[in-house]
């Protein structure tokens, strides 16, 4: 249910402000993208969206209702029959506002509204999305036994470099307690040596 | 029809003139392609191609709107 608007109503009056919405709807629902102000657009949303819910029930009566509020009788028809059958599977939110910046002249805030027409994938995809994740580690476990080869070729390496460095690190420790800095000093040349 | 008493002093004057402050918009900082870009938040952007034509607006990926 779309909740009461705080503040005054737009243009000059109630009336006013339903001429306005209900052609600001008109125009949405023909050219499915609209730059308007920011207030309006938002105030346009929800009848807007009540229009397309509408349109979903697709009944004589349903159809009756939305020419209540939009008068075309052509702009109804291509809302009951073009832009309905493409929202079927969407459970709300129809339009999307994206602000856009200021407008020259008076600086109002101007966005974008358009109908949300793309077919209802973000469910199956943050699925996927959550199992691409634990599907990752059953890929990169065989990956690690191949890869694994590899580091076994590296570790005796490494071992030779450290039991290389070992040596140094004990002659370094041994001094250590003689004079500290200079044995770390000494340290480091004898592991770059090393490696 | 009510009207002002006295004038106002120009101490007056200056003193409510000393509030009307201008606050710093609030702007994200991105870097594209190596430059350092200052843009509003939650807004979309212009594209441009690269002799700096702007081509559209775009918003997460997606085209939004003719410049």
């Amino acid at each position: 249910m779309a909740a009461p608007t705080k503040g005054p109503r737009l243009g000059g009056g109630p009336a006013h402000e339903r001429l306005m919405l209900a052609n600001l709807a008109a125009a949405l629902f023909t050219h499915k993208s609209i730059k308007t102000t920011e207030t309006k657009a938002k105030r346009l949303r929800p009848v807007a969206e009540r229009l397309v819910t509408l349109a979903k029930k697709g009944d004589l009566h349903a159809r009756r209702r939305a020419l209540a509020t939009i008068h075309d009788k052509t702009v109804i028809h291509e809302l009951f029959t073009e832009i309905a059958p493409l929202v079927e599977l969407r459970q709300g939110g129809y339009t999307r506002i994206t602000k856009l910046g200021y407008r020259k002249g008076d600086n109002a805030p101007m966005v974008q509204i358009e109908l949300v027409l793309e077919p209802v994938n973000a469910q199956p995809k943050a699925k996927a999305d959550t199992k691409q994740p634990k599907a990752a580690p059953v890929e990169e476990a065989p990956a690690e036994d191949v890869t694994e080869e590899a580091p076994v070729e590296e570790t005796p390496v490494e071992e030779t470099e450290v039991t290389a460095e070992a040596p140094a690190e004990d002659a370094a420790a041994d001094e250590a307690p003689a004079d500290e800095a200079p044995a770390a000093a000494a340290e480091a040349p004898t592991e770059d040596a090393a490696k | 029809m009510a009207v002002p008493k006295r004038k106002m002093s120009r101490a007056s004057t200056r003193m409510r003139r000393a509030q009307w402050k201008a606050t710093p918009p609030t702007l994200v900082k991105s870097i594209e392609n190596g430059k350092t870009v200052y843009s509003l938040p939650h807004h979309a952007k212009v594209v441009e191609d690269s002799a700096g034509t702007p081509l559209y607006m775009e918003y997460k990926g997606r085209k939004v709107a003719d410049v």
